[in-house]
């Protein structure tokens, strides 16, 4: 974002000094830019996250591990210290205008009381479950980030609630016919009303990703195609409304403009789920047609100015590729076969690569 | 509402509920302690370590087993892991062995004098009929300080080991202190 802002300010100023635009006009778009740029995480506030995600792994190997050094009421006091030290300071650090120190003694905080049920679970020799502690440690996570209105807090609930995901069903030993933990689908819609609060897009993404991850383990643990099926059409929904109405979803989702790739990721998984289901059928080819026009569609619909977008179809595409030649001719060729279709289906992509690109830069230079 | 200058008092609000929680949580493990029933069972090693907590032997005891025979049924919960209640008596040699067990929270008929209901899960469904049903009552870590998992868990195998454990009203159980034979090894604080 900083680099953009400022490529864009030097553009600014070489269009100023060559007549392009007036003083005032120059004037009021470097303060645009510099309006804008601010919205997005700048370099610094991301090494300021990692910092805090290196410094509270150091806090809870420092509970799990030193538990001679110390008696275990001073570790307890110390875990209680932090918490009140992390969120009040947190709270000073954000009142006093630096984000970027408030959200590190946020996530510090939060990953104390992580440390504390670790260390009460040890103190007594707890053997419960691991995956409740997971989910009453997201949901305080959770509850600390609407109260605060933090965007780090509510990434950290959402990893704490895919992780508590990923522990419950594994916990099922990944057989069919067992419980999966529906509520995580009231969790998600809780943690997404909690990330419209905080302002933290980059939650509502991984939400989304998640919430593909939950369609795949119910189509495995399950073993329909309801899931699949169900994921396939939301996402072509959600491409189509991103692309007819960007300014109207954009303001319903807020994924900075992220949801039609949301979208097309969707599309990939639900359409790869539906497919390993059902390579050995004579319907594969026509699930295998489905997904090569999705994915052309959406690189034609939705390509031109979405850089990441290309890339995603561009990828989905040699995906696809190489899985059809999987399943549909590498019984009959041989290994030499296999280099010379690769050969020829990168040289076929290179071509439309450069074909895709041309015409859309042509098309943005007429616009 | 400013939330912006209401943040410093909701910042401490949210410390103090999540300090409380955790306090409560001790607080009721010493509970357990303090007032639970106590009962000696027998300990049988299985396998040590894990990475985040430190240092910890996995024991199972002489009623993490259970015959599926005293097991009575009742109307099925959903889903695994399911509650098990375990009827507990007194045995002459002072260790208290299962006298019956039934799915769900209480046992039909109430406990009579010297017998103690814990509570425990297993992951076999009701009506699955097997001979011996694996039952875990979250007393089954031992954590020990670094580098000690070793020694008890060798001494584990090759010697009678008993574990104290205090049972809440109801039915949760709590590690009180180990024994080797008739001699302490460790026995826990309250705090």
């Amino acid at each position: 974002m900083a680099g953009y802002a400022s490529a864009v300010t030097k553009d600014i100023a070489r269009w100023h000094s060559s007549g392009l635009i007036d003083e005032a006009t120059a004037r009021a778009l470097t303060r645009d830019v510099a309006q804008h740029a601010r919205q997005g995480f700048s370099f610094g506030t991301i090494l300021t996250i990692l910092a805090a995600v290196l410094l509270a792994a150091a806090l809870l190997l420092l509970v799990a591990a030193n538990w001679e050094a110390f008696p275990r009421l001073a570790r307890v006091a110390m875990i209680f210290g932090i918490i009140l030290a992390g969120y009040v300071g947190g709270a000073v650090a954000s009142r006093r205008g630096s984000t970027a120190l408030s959200e590190l003694l946020f996530i510090l905080a939060a990953t104390a009381f992580g440390g504390g049920i670790a260390l009460v679970a040890q103190m007594y020799h707890l053997s419960g479950e691991e995956t409740d502690a997971i989910l009453i440690w997201c949901l305080g996570t959770l509850a600390a980030a609407a109260a605060l209105r933090s965007p780090a807090l509510t990434i950290g609930a959402v990893v704490l609630g895919s992780t508590w995901l990923i522990m419950a069903t594994e916990g099922l030993g990944w057989r069919a016919g067992r419980d999966i933990p529906m509520s995580y689908l009231l969790l998600a819609a809780v943690m997404w009303s909690v990330s419209l609060w905080t302002r933290s897009a980059a939650a509502r993404h991984l939400l989304l990703l998640s919430l593909m991850g939950f369609a795949i383990i119910h189509h495995i643990d399950t073993d329909t195609l309801v899931a699949p099926i169900g994921l396939t059409i939301v996402s072509i929904a959600l491409f189509a409304w991103c692309l007819l109405q960007p300014a109207e979803s954009e303001r319903w989702l807020k994924l900075n403009e992220g949801g039609a790739v949301q979208g097309l990721i969707g599309f990939i998984v639900g359409m790869s789920a539906i497919q390993f289901a059902l390579y050995e059928e004579p319907e594969f080819i026509y699930v295998a047609i489905v997904v090569f026009a999705g994915v052309i569609g959406a690189l034609l619909l939705g390509g031109r100015d979405n850089r990441l977008l290309r890339v995603l179809a561009y990828t989905a595409f040699v995906y696809e590729i190489c899985f059809v030649y999987v399943v549909l001719l590498g019984s009959m060729l041989g290994t030499a076969g296999f280099f010379l279709v690769a050969g020829l289906v990168l040289g076929l992509l290179a071509w439309l690569i450069r074909r895709v690109e041309r015409r859309f830069a042509s098309a943005g230079a007429k616009a | 509402m400013n939330h912006a200058r209401w943040l410093i008092p909701i910042a401490a609000i949210v410390a103090l509920a999540q300090i409380g929680f955790l306090a409560s949580m001790i607080a009721g493990r010493a509970s357990i302690l303090r007032n639970g029933t106590e009962v000696t069972l027998a300990v049988e090693p299985v396998d040590p370590r894990d990475l985040l907590r430190g240092d910890y032997v996995t024991i199972s005891y002489n009623i993490s087993s259970l015959p599926g025979s005293i097991l009575g049924l009742s109307e099925a919960e959903e889903g695994a892991p399911y509650t098990v209640t375990v009827r507990l008596r007194r045995g002459t040699d002072g260790i208290w062995q299962a006298v019956a067990a039934q799915y769900g929270e209480a046992i039909a008929t109430p406990a009579a004098d010297g017998e103690v209901d814990i509570r425990g899960t297993t992951q076999t469904a009701p009506g699955d009929n097997l001979a011996n049903i694996r039952v875990q009552y979250g007393i089954e870590r031992f954590y020990v300080p670094e580098g000690e998992g070793r020694p008890i868990e060798e001494g584990v195998r090759e010697r009678d080991y008993t574990m104290r454990v205090a049972v809440s009203g109801g039915g949760a159980a709590q590690i009180k202190a180990l024994y080797e034979n008739d001699r302490l090894i460790f026995a826990e604080p309250l705090y």
